[in-house]
C-alpha cells in the first residue's frame, strides 16, 4: 500500500515537473513566435557602379528570448557576385560571417552562370540590438549585350528570409510552415531547424550598363579598319627603316 | 654611380613600409591583389597541396615556391624579392649599356629612367611579379651581347617558362644566330628552291643548336617537372588559360569592345583570328628588319604585341618599359621630342582611364567612349613606335656579328 502510494506520488511529480518544463519551453517558444511576427527585415543598396553594398536592416522586437540567434539568406539573381577572399578579408574587422552555397567564379560573364545563396550569420552577442545593419559588398558581372537598344540591365535583389532559432524552444511547438532547414553556423558543420519571420519589404533593384548589341557592325569594322591601318603604317616603317648588313 | 643604386633601393624599401602601413590603417589597400594570390598559394604549397587550389591563381608554380618564406618567414619576403629584381634589372640595363659602347655616366642616366621611374617603383612594392621577369629578359639580352649562349639559353628557357610573350624573342634569336649570308650571291638566284635550302640550312648551326637545345630543355624540363607534380591543372591555369583568355571586360585593347559584342556570336572564332593576324604579321616583319640589334628587335616586339593584344593591361607596359633604356641612347630625338611623345603616351591612357572609372564606379554607360579610346590609344602607340624607329641611329657594328 505504501509502495503503491510512492509510486502515485512520484508519477505526480514527474507530470508536474514535465509541465513546468513544458511551461517554460512554451513560454520561450510563445517569446519567438511574438518575435517571428513583429521583426521585420528590409534590404537596400548603395554606392554606384559596378561594385555596390547591400545593406540589409533588421529590426527586432523587444521582447525576444535572450539566446536568439539569427540567420539571414540572400538569394541572389546570377547577374552578382561576391568575392569570397573579399569577405574572408572583412570579417576581420566585421562581426558577422557569411557562408556560400558553391564556389564562386569571378570572372564569368552573368548569362554563363547561375545564382547564389549567401547564409549571413551576424553575431548578436546574447544580447538583441533594436536594429541590426549588415553590409554585404557585391559586384555586377558583365551581361550579355543588349539588342534593343537599351543600356542598362535590371538586376533585382528579393528581399532576404531572415531565420530565427533559440536554444531554448523546441520548434514543434511552432507552426510547421514557418521551419526551414539551414546550416546552424557559418562553418556548415551541421543543419539546424530555423523559424522564418512573416514580414518581408520590397524588393531592391539597380543597373548595370551593357554593351550595344546594334552596333556590332560599325563596332567590328571600324576597329579592324583602324588596327588595319595602323599595321600597314606600321610595316611600312618597319621595311623603310630595317638594319642591313653590308 | 652607387649613388643611383643605393637610392632606388632605399626608396622601394621605403615604399613598402609605407605599403604595410596603408594596408593596416586605410580601407584602401596598398598591396595588389596578385600579392595575395601568391601568399595563399604559397600558403598552399606549405600545406602540401597544389598552389592552384587558390582561385585566379594563374602563374607558375614557381612563383609561389619562391614565395613560401612568406608563410615561414615574414608577409614582407616577396616584395622584398620583387624589389631586388627590379634593382638587379637596373644593374642588367647598366651592363648591357657599357656592352653596346656607352659611357659610365650616359649608361648611369639611362638606368636612372627604370630605377626611378614611379611605374615599376610602383609595380614592385605592391607585390607584383613582373620585375622577375624583366630581370630574366635583361639577363638574357646581356649574355646574347656577351655571347654567353649556355647562360642566355638557359635565362631564355625559364623566362618563357614563366610567361609565354618571351616566346616571340625566339625569331630574332634565331635570326641572330645563324650563319649569316656569305657572298656569291649570283649564284644563289639561280634557282629559288637552292636559295630556300641555303636559308633553311643557314638555321643549322652549332650555337644555334646549341642555343635551341639549352632552352628547350629548360623549359620542357621545368614543364614535366610540374606536370608531374600538378598535373593538367598547371598547364591550363600557367599557359592555356592565357592562350585562350577571352577576357571581355573593358581594358586598354582596341578589340575589347568587339570581342564583348561577338563573344557569343559565330564571328568570334574568325574575328579572333583577324585580331591575331597584324600581330603575327608585324612580328615577323620587325623580326627580320632588326634582329642584328636584338634589344631594338625585343623592344618592338614587345610593344607591338602588347599593343595588338586582344587583352591590355597596364601591368603589360613594363614588358616593354624594361627594354626602353637601352634602345633610347641610339635615338636622334630631341630631349623636348622625347617629352613630348611621353605626355602623349600618358595622355592617351589617361583619355581611356576616365570613362572606365564611370563605367565602374559610377555605373554610366562608356562602352562608346572606352572603345573610342582604345583605338586612340593604338595609334597614339603606333605614332610613338614609328618615331622610334625613324629617328633610330644604329651603332655600325652590323659586321661584328661573326668576326669575335
Amino acid at each position: 500500500m505504501y509502495f503503491l502510494l510512492f509510486f502515485t506520488l512520484a508519477c505526480l511529480s514527474t507530470c508536474y515537473c514535465r509541465t513546468e518544463n513544458d511551461e517554460k519551453a512554451e513560454s520561450m517558444c510563445g517569446l519567438l513566435r511574438q518575435s517571428l511576427t513583429s521583426t521585420s527585415v528590409s534590404v537596400e543598396i548603395d554606392k554606384k557602379g559596378f561594385h555596390r553594398d547591400v545593406v540589409t536592416t533588421v529590426e527586432f522586437s523587444p521582447d525576444g528570448p535572450s539566446d536568439l540567434q539569427a540567420l539571414v539568406v540572400h538569394k541572389w539573381p546570377r547577374g552578382i557576385y561576391v568575392d569570397p577572399y573579399q569577405l574572408a578579408s572583412l570579417s576581420e574587422h566585421t562581426d558577422w560571417q557569411v557562408l556560400l552555397d558553391s564556389a564562386i567564379d569571378l570572372e564569368v560573364p552573368a548569362h554563363k552562370t547561375v545564382g547564389l545563396v549567401a547564409f549571413v550569420f551576424p553575431a548578436l552577442h546574447g544580447r538583441i540590438p533594436r536594429l541590426l545593419k549588415v553590409t554585404v559588398p557585391v559586384h555586377g558581372r558583365y551581361h550579355e549585350p543588349s539588342f534593343d537598344g537599351k543600356k542598362f540591365t535590371s538586376i533585382d535583389l528579393d528581399p532576404p528570409e531572415l531565420l530565427l532559432r533559440t536554444g531554448k524552444c523546441q520548434l514543434s511547438y511552432l507552426d510547421p510552415h514557418t521551419i526551414v532547414d539551414a546550416p546552424c553556423t557559418a562553418d556548415n558543420s551541421s543543419i539546424c531547424q530555423w523559424a522564418r519571420i512573416q514580414h518581408k519589404q520590397g524588393q531592391a533593384s539597380f543597373q548595370l550598363p551593357v554593351g550595344d548589341g546594334l552596333l556590332v557592325i560599325p563596332v567590328c569594322s571600324a576597329t579592324l579598319l583602324v588596327t588595319l591601318v595602323c599595321c600597314v603604317a606600321l610595316a611600312k616603317t618597319v621595311w623603310k627603316h630595317q638594319l642591313f648588313t653590308h | 654611380n652607387r649613388v643611383l643604386f643605393t637610392a632606388s633601393v632605399a626608396i622601394r624599401l621605403a615604399l613598402v613600409a609605407y605599403g604595410d602601413y596603408q594596408d593596416r590603417t586605410m580601407a584602401v589597400k596598398y598591396t595588389d591583389i596578385d600579392y595575395h594570390v601568391f601568399t595563399d598559394a604559397a600558403r598552399f604549397i606549405t600545406k602540401g597541396e597544389s598552389p592552384y587550389n587558390r582561385s585566379t591563381y594563374r602563374y607558375t608554380p614557381l612563383i609561389a615556391w619562391l614565395l613560401t618564406p612568406n608563410i615561414y618567414l615574414n608577409p614582407m619576403f616577396g616584395k622584398l624579392l620583387f624589389i631586388i629584381c627590379d634593382v638587379l634589372s637596373g644593374l642588367l640595363m647598366y651592363r648591357i649599356l657599357c656592352l653596346r659602347g656607352l659611357g659610365s655616366q650616359a649608361a648611369c642616366r639611362m638606368c636612372s629612367l627604370w630605377l626611378l621611374n614611379p611605374l615599376p617603383i610602383g609595380v614592385s612594392s605592391r607585390g607584383n611579379a613582373e620585375s622577375i621577369l624583366a630581370a630574366l629578359v635583361l639577363g638574357t639580352l646581356l649574355c646574347m651581347e656577351g655571347r654567353r649562349l649556355v647562360w642566355a639559353a638557359m635565362l631564355y628557357g625559364l623566362s618563357v617558362h614563366m610567361k609565354i610573350y618571351p616566346i616571340t624573342y625566339a625569331l630574332p634569336i634565331c635570326l641572330t644566330l645563324r650563319t649569316p649570308d656569305t657572298g656569291a650571291g649570283e649564284e644563289k638566284e639561280r634557282q629559288t628552291w637552292r636559295r630556300l635550302l641555303g636559308f633553311i640550312r643557314s638555321f643549322l648551326n652549332q650555337e644555334l643548336l646549341l642555343f635551341a637545345g639549352v632552352a628547350a630543355g629548360v623549359f620542357c624540363g621545368l614543364t614535366s617537372f610540374f606536370y608531374h607534380m600538378y598535373g593538367w591543372e598547371f598547364l591550363h591555369e600557367t599557359y592555356l588559360y592565357h592562350l585562350t583568355r577571352r577576357d571581355i571586360r573593358h581594358n586598354f585593347s582596341p578589340y575589347f569592345y568587339m570581342l564583348y559584342l561577338t563573344a557569343d556570336s559565330s564571328w568570334s572564332l574568325g574575328l579572333g583570328l583577324a585580331a591575331f593576324l597584324p600581330q603575327l604579321i608585324l612580328l615577323l616583319l620587325v623580326s627580320w628588319a632588326f634582329h642584328l640589334d636584338l634589344a631594338l628587335c625585343c623592344f618592338l616586339h614587345t610593344a607591338i604585341f602588347v599593343s595588338f593584344n586582344k587583352v591590355c593591361t597596364s601591368q603589360y607596359f613594363l614588358w616593354y618599359l624594361c627594354l626602353l633604356p637601352l634602345v633610347i641612347p641610339r635615338l636622334s630625338l630631341s630631349p623636348k621630342q622625347g617629352m613630348g611623345l611621353l605626355a602623349l603616351w600618358f595622355a592617351g591612357q589617361g583619355v581611356w582611364l576616365g570613362p572606365a572609372y564611370f563605367l565602374e564606379f559610377e555605373g554610366y554607360n562608356t562602352f562608346l567612349l572606352i572603345w573610342l579610346a582604345g583605338l586612340l590609344f593604338l595609334v597614339i602607340n603606333c605614332f610613338i613606335l614609328i618615331q622610334i624607329i625613324a629617328h633610330y641611329k644604329p651603332e655600325q657594328t652590323a659586321q661584328r656579328l661573326k668576326s669575335d
